[in-house]
Parts: structure tokens; sequence; C-alpha cells
């Protein structure tokens, strides 16, 4: 064949290589890291509170009310003169820690009976599904908020709410991702090599759902977490006292009025980290288990 | 021979990886395109004949690195076009019928309304006389019914007749010197497929069109074409005309494709 | 037909839906609920006193015939007496309403009208400054929470910069409302010609509005971005392109008018979320909206009142979603087959 002049030039960098082609891989890889190291960030945290903290988190009093950020306080004080770091480190505990296990627990009983209602179908799918759909007509944080008050007080109770709302939407995911994997060609074998149905469903058909149930997993703790802040920020379910970071922004709401910003501020900070990282860490992973993104 | 209507001229380029690295899919691609003929570029999946031929409508997708290489149109280098220019190329110079051409219609606007709007683009005009030259494009292709058809939409559409409507707009509505033609027969019945290329090439010997047809069907190069391009692995290996291709191929990659398509046609 | 049919099914289907709800609120509140004797009755009353106001608040039947008897209430659309306001719940509600309605419409234009056009944009503009911006805005909007972004809203331009009015609710305090005729207060008060009244009803709106739209937003430009993108990598699209059509024409007319189908579902969930969120938002703005009264209900286990709000909240979702569904109808010439 012919050479043209144009072959002379071969040098790569030369060449006009289209941008958006050269970063297409990394945000996806930027959000898994972000979102990941976010979260090893606020477990250390929740961790280091247990044994450390600058100032003691519960006992008014440390410094002046209202002291604004400084070196002595570094985020400040709220009204009664706790120290804000403080409470924000323990706090971590509280949002994060809720946030897991409520999530968990919504996971871990939501794709079972999603995975029972998608593979076995009948009756059973039929009376959960129907049971899923008046709960969705419910708003979630109204419900929770309702439940908090009518089994009151209390972290297990709080997490008991928030994992019961959530079980419809893991529930759905599961029973969707089961029934379209049903008839795929590895069940079939799987049944046809005399496992039980209940083992084709769990032990086959579920660990090939973990993809997108991980994904919407932390998706869901995002708003999982927001709901915990909300709770707190209205007083529903924990002490007030309590460094919940919902509960520190409702303390400092009269400061705000006034000028004192930052008693409100830095939690809500808190809680942008928290849910932002369960966000990324959410798209990261759609990214990673959707063939359809994966390109 | 004549001056060719379109020239490839040492086209090559890589697919850029997702870890950043590159994947060389097109090598030193050279061919030209004669005026009024019908030139089909035949290969395997993956030889990079689809590929050739988005480029040459700068419709190359964006992990495509060219590295070399001229696409040369009317004297013109196609690549080094600015995009309005390439853009008042598209359509009014050169135009494309696409494979799937279900897919390759908008499904949320009427069949006539997607040809009204190119009618528009390239002629200008009010929307009614839009419309009637789109259902007349629909009529010149064989849509029965034409006037009624125009109102539906895609999904509403057999893959038969969808392409039908691809090619009144690729062709008729759109009155281009060249028409590129990937793998327009590719998915449908085989006598669908029949249909649809005696009607490509009866609009193309009616109008005088150059066409570039890109197929993997030896069967359908046979019949309608006068010059033939083989590829294969991203490189051409052979370029001559029909006949000159079917009784006295030189390369023994082409003569491996022959006597496949052969055992094809004596199975069928 | 197929529109008028699936209206049909849909009004149908509210009716288990709405028992259903009304049955799990009813066992919700009663059997793990407080008991309001106590808020009623002074921590010296004798057992006595006590029945005494549990037979007044109705709660000295057995729980099955306390449940019949508020269904049979609610067939005649009676919702109950509230026992903190002393008025028929029904007529509360529907009293708070429009509040609630008018900051959430508000939020909702806002929210649609910034976040198509931002979603378009990033989509655009896919892993290229814009996009990052966006995308950094719209999570950031999905993952502050409501209640906080209004506060800081507040801080900055009623505490510090001064430029809007404070949050003491609709109406600045001492100003009377404009003579109710829909209870959208930008409405009556236009009817009435009343425009100083009507801007201070505006200036009112814009705090709250803006944080509820900051959020709608949020999540409309993060699905219409995605669905953008998907868009724009469809076959269509580069039929459109090949053909000759502009960038204009080939985003907004032929690569929107698909990625709107996406958005569309989403705002069901969209209004249901800005019931969900006008508990917290009316709160922060003093709002007197369905929210309040909402949060005033649970505090003071007023079941009737509780019970009422909830299923208002659900039908008006399972409308939302109602009008999603028509929407979509209208809009996908495939679902009308």
């Amino acid at each position: 064949m012919k050479r043209s002049a144009a072959d002379a030039t071969l040098d790569p960098a030369a060449l006009p290589a289209a941008p958006p082609a050269r970063r297409r891989r990394a945000p996806a890889s930027w959000s898994l890291r972000i979102g990941a190291g976010l979260l090893l960030f606020y477990a250390g945290v929740a961790l280091l509170s247990l044994v450390w903290t600058p100032y003691d988190p519960l006992a008014p009093g440390m410094g002046d009310g209202y002291l604004p950020p400084s070196r002595e306080f570094l985020l400040g004080t709220d009204r009664l003169g706790a120290d804000i770091l403080s409470r924000l480190m323990a706090g971590a505990r509280y949002d994060l820690g809720i946030t897991l296990v409520a999530v968990a627990i919504a996971l871990s009983i939501g794709s079972a009976l999603g995975t029972i209602a998608g593979y076995f179908g009948g009756v059973v799918d039929t009376v959960i599904s129907r049971l899923v759909e008046v709960f969705q007509a419910f708003p979630g944080l109204l419900f929770a908020m309702l439940i908090v008050q009518a089994v009151g007080p209390g972290v297990p109770n709080i997490i008991l709410v928030l994992s019961f709302i959530g079980i419809p939407d893991y529930l759905r995911l599961a029973r969707a991702e089961i029934r379209s994997r049903r008839a795929w060609p590895y069940a079939e074998a799987a049944r046809m090599v005399g496992n039980t149905p209940w083992l084709v469903a769990f032990r086959h058909l579920l660990p090939n759902s973990a993809g997108p149930l991980l994904a919407f997993t932390s998706i869901n703790a995002a708003f999982v977490a927001l709901v915990t802040a909300s709770l707190g920020f209205l007083g529903l379910g924990l002490d007030p006292n309590t460094p919940e970071w919902g509960s520190m922004i409702a303390r400092g709401q009269d400061g705000v009025m006034t000028g004192e910003w930052w008693v409100s501020f830095f939690p809500g900070l808190a809680i942008l980290g928290l849910t932002g990282a369960f966000y990324l860490l959410g798209d990261a992973l759609s990214d990673l288990t959707d063939p359809r993104r994966r390109r | 021979m004549t001056v060719p209507l379109l020239r490839v001229d040492g086209l090559g380029g890589a697919f850029r990886r997702r870890d950043g690295g590159l994947t060389p899919v097109l090598h030193d691609v050279s061919f030209a395109l004669q005026p009024g003929c019908i030139t089909a570029v035949v290969g395997e999946t993956g030889s990079g004949k689809s590929l050739t031929a988005l480029t040459i409508l700068g419709l190359q997708p964006s992990a495509f690195v060219r590295r070399s290489g001229r696409i040369l149109f009317a004297g013109q280098d196609l690549l080094a076009l600015p995009p309005s220019a390439m853009r008042a190329v598209r359509g009014r110079r050169i135009s494309m019928v696409f494979q799937d051409a279900r897919a390759a219609l908008n499904p949320v606007f009427s069949v006539g309304a997607q040809l009204a709007d190119v009618h528009r683009l390239q002629h200008g005009g009010s929307a009614r006389a839009a419309w009637d030259a789109a259902v007349e494009a629909l009529r010149r292709v064989r849509i029965p019914e034409a006037e009624r058809r125009a109102r539906q939409y895609p999904h509403e559409f057999s893959g038969g007749m969808a392409q039908r409507a691809m090619i009144a707009m690729a062709a008729l509505v759109c009155t281009p010197a060249l028409l590129i033609l990937d793998e327009p027969t590719t998915g449908l019945d085989v006598t669908i497929q029949s249909d649809i290329m005696e009607l490509i090439v009866e609009l193309c010997r009616d109008r005088g069109l150059t066409a570039c047809l890109i197929t993997h069907d030896l069967g359908v190069v046979a019949e309608s074409c006068e010059e033939v391009v083989v590829m294969n692995a991203g490189r051409v290996v052979e370029t001559g005309t029909t006949e000159a291709i079917f009784t006295r191929p030189q390369q023994p990659y082409t003569r491996r494709l022959l006597a496949a398509s052969r055992l094809d046609a004596a199975a069928a | 037909m197929a529109l008028a049919r699936m209206i049909l099914q849909r009004l149908l289907w509210v009716l288990p839906v709405a028992f259903g709800v009304v049955t799990i609120t009813f066992f919700a509140a009663r059997v793990l609920g407080g008991d309001p004797t106590e808020l009623y009755a002074p921590p010296e009353a004798t057992d006595e006193l006590r029945a005494q106001i549990r037979a007044q608040l109705g709660l000295a039947d057995p729980l099955w015939k306390q449940y019949l008897a508020y269904l049979a209430a609610l067939a005649r659309f009676d919702f109950g007496t509230s026992f903190t306001t002393g008025e028929s719940v029904g007529a509360d509600l529907s009293a708070r309403l429009p509040a609630t309605l008018e900051l959430g419409l508000v939020g909702l234009v806002i929210g649609i009208l910034a976040g198509i056009p931002l979603g378009v944009l990033a989509a655009v503009n896919r892993e290229r400054w814009p996009d990052f911006l966006v995308r950094g805005v719209t999570l950031s909007g999905m993952a502050l929470p409501q209640f906080w972004i209004g506060l800081v809203l507040i801080s900055i331009f009623f505490v510090q910069l001064r430029l809007l009015p404070g949050p003491v609710g609709r109406l600045p305090i001492g100003v009377a409302p404009p003579p109710p005729v829909t209870g959208f207060l930008l409405l009556d008060a236009a009817f009435a010609g009343d425009w100083v009244l009507w801007r201070m009803a505006a200036m009112q709106l814009v705090l709250p509005g803006v944080t509820l739209g900051l959020t709608t937003l949020a999540t409309v430009a993060r699905v219409t971005r995605a669905a953008m993108v998907e868009a724009l990598q469809s076959d269509y699209i580069r039929t459109a392109i090949a053909m000759g059509h502009g960038r204009g024409m080939v985003w907004f007319r032929y690569g929107l008018r698909n990625a709107l189908l996406p958005v569309v579902t989403l705002l069901g969930g969209v209004a249901g979320h800005i019931f969900g969120g006008a508990v917290l938002l009316e709160s922060i703005f003093g709002w007197p909206g369905l929210g309040q009264y909402a949060l005033q209900a649970i505090d003071h286990s007023d079941f009737a009142a509780l019970q009422g709000f909830v299923l208002y909240a659900s039908l008006l979702y399972v409308l939302a979603f109602l009008l999603v569904d028509i929407l979509y109808l209208l809009i996908d010439p495939r679902m009308r087959a």
C-alpha cells in the first residue's frame, strides 16, 4: 500500500488525542478512593474517640459558652461550653455506628426475603410484594419519626426502626435481581446437578446479585445517615445531650440566629463527609458492577 | 481511472484502553471511491471496516485516537476540517445509513417528523413542505401507506421498514454525493435483505450516487458492487473490481473469505 | 383509551393502599405508642380520673372496636378530632395543606428549572470541568441535611447580610394574611391586588424555597446527567449527527427529549421527598404547614392527628405517582401502543 506523508507523524505526543478519552477511567477510581478513604477516616475517628478526645465530649463548661474557633478550642464551644471538636469525634460513633448496623440488618433481612419471593414466586411473592407496596406509600422519614416516637428512645430502637424502613427497598431489589437470573443457564445447570432450590437461590443466585445490592446498600446508607441526623435534629429517639451530629445542629440552632454559626456549621460538614463518602462509594460500585456502564 | 470522489489515505489509529494504553486497530488503511460506483468494503467483525466508515463522517468513538492519514473528499482533508465545516458536509455531501435502523431512529419522535427535521435542515422551507417531502420520500422507498406510516414511531416499524425509512432519510431527504451504508442488511430476514439491496442499487443508479457499502456478506457484494476493498485486522488486504476479486483473488485471506462464503451459500 | 384505563386501574389501587396505610398507622400508633392519658392527667391523678380521661379521649374501648369505629368514621371522610387543637383533623389538615403545597411547588419549580439545565451541561461536557463542578454540587446537595442547608442560608442571608427576612413563617410577624381564596398566599394577595403583601409573602418564600430547591435540584441534575449521557451515546444521536444536525438540535431536541423520561419517573419520588422533608424544613422556617402539625402530633401522641396526617401524605404520594405515570404516557410513544 501507498505510504503518505502523514505517516511520518507517529509520535503520540504530537497527536490531537481526545481529552475525554484520556481521563475516562479516572473518576470511577477517584470516587472509590475518596469514598473508601473517608469511611476509613470516620471509622478511625470513632475508634479514637473511645480512648481520646481533646476534652470530655459530654461535659459542659469546658470553656465559656459560644467561644468561637480558637487554638484552645479548634472548632469553638457550644452554648453550654462543651468542646465541639470532641463532640464531633464522639458523634462519629453514633452516626457511623447506627448507619452501618441498621443498613447491615436491612440488607440481610431484605435480600433474604427478596430472594425467597423472587425465586419461589407464587403466593409468597404476591403477599410480600403487596406488603412492600403499602410500606412504600409511606414517606420514609415520616415513618421513621412515627415509629421512633412509638417504640421509645434509645440507640437500639433507632437502629431497629431504620433497618425496618429500609427492608422494603432491599427486598424489591433482591427480588428483581433473582427473578432476572432465575432462568439463566447457570441457574439451570445448578439445578440439574441436584442442588436444592434453597441452595440454588442462596448459594448461586444471590451471590451473583451482590454487586447491584452492595451498590444500592452504599447509596441507601447515605439516606439512613441523613435520617439518623434528622431524628437527632428533631430530638426524637436520643437524649438531647448525645453528641450525635443532628442533635448538635439542633443545639446550635439558637446560636445561628445570634451569629454563633459554628455550633451548627461543623456538624453539618461532618454529615456531608459521611453521606458523601457513601454516595461516592455507591457510584463507584455501580460503575464496577454494571457491565453497561463499564465501557 | 477518473479522479476518485473520496480517498482514504494511510489512515491509522488505536483505541485508548481504560488503563491509558493504546490498542492499535487501523494500520495504513488506503482505498478510493470512484464516482458513480458502489464500492464494497468487506471483512469480518473487528476488521476495522465500520470504524473506517464512521471516521469518514467524524463519528468514530471518542476512545479512537487517529495516528496518521488523511481522508480526501472533493480536494479537502475531512480529518482537518473544523467542526462547523464538518457539520456542513454531513447529510449535505456525505450521508450514512446504519446497521440497526430501529435503534438508529429516535424512539420519541414519529418517523415522518424525523425525516421532516432533516428536510428543513438541508433544504429549509415550511414545516408543511418538509412533512410532504418526508411522506414523498417514504413513498419513494416503497413504504406502503406512507402518509399513515409517517405518523408512526420507530417501535411500530419492522426492521426492514425502518431500514427503508432510514434510506429515505439518508439518500432522498438528504441529497448527498456519497452515501455510506454500514451493514444495512445485517439482522434482517434474507428476503427482506435482497429487497433492501435492490432498493439501494436502484437509488444509486437513478441518482448517480457514489456509495460505500460496508458488509461482511460477500453474496450481497457480488450482486451489487463494482469495486471491492477487502479488510482484515485493521489492514486493507486487497482492492480491485468485483470481477477481479471474485475470479482472480491475489491474497490468501481473500481466497479463504471467498471459500467460506461459498460453503455458506452451498449450505443455505 | 389506554390512558383512561390506566388511570382507573391506578385509582382503584389507591383504595387497598390507603386501607393498608390506615391499618398500619392505627396499630403502630396504638400498640407501640405512648398513652396520651399521661399527657393530660396530673401526676397525682387517681386511677378513676385516668379512666375518665381515657374514656373522654375515646381510648376506653377494646382496640378492635376503636379500629372499626375509626374505619367507619373514615368512610364518611371524618378523620376524627385532634386532642391538641380540639378541631376536626380534616379541617386542620386542609387548612395547613396550602402552606406546604406552596412551599413544595416553589421548591419543585426551582429544582426542575435549575436541575435539568445543569444535568445537560454536565452531560455534554462529560469528564470536563463543568461536569466535575455539577457533580460536586449535586453530591453536596444530596449529602447535606436539608435542615442544615436551611440554617446556613438563614445565617448568611438573614443574620449576616440582612438581605432576606428571618424564619418566622409565611408573613412577617404582625402582618395579616390576605382574604383566603385558595390558601396560596401569592395567589390570594394577587387576587386582592395587594402587591406589597405579595412581595412580603414572596420574600418569606425565598429562603425555604431555595433550600428545598437545592435538594431537589441535586437529584434532578444527577438523573438528568446520567440519562443524557446515555442518550448521547445512543445510535439515534449518531444518526442525528450524521444527518448534519447542529449541537442545539442534537442536545435539546433529540437528546433531552429521551433523557427526560427517567427524570419524569423521578419526580414522583421527589414529590414524596418534599413531603417527608417538610417536617424538618417547616420547623426551621416556622412554616405553619402539615409538617409542623405532624411534629406537634408526634410530640403529643395525638393519634387522630397523626393518623390523618400519614394518610394524607400517603394519598398525596400515591397521587403524585399517578400524575407521573400519566405524564410518562404522554411523552413516551412506546407506552401508548
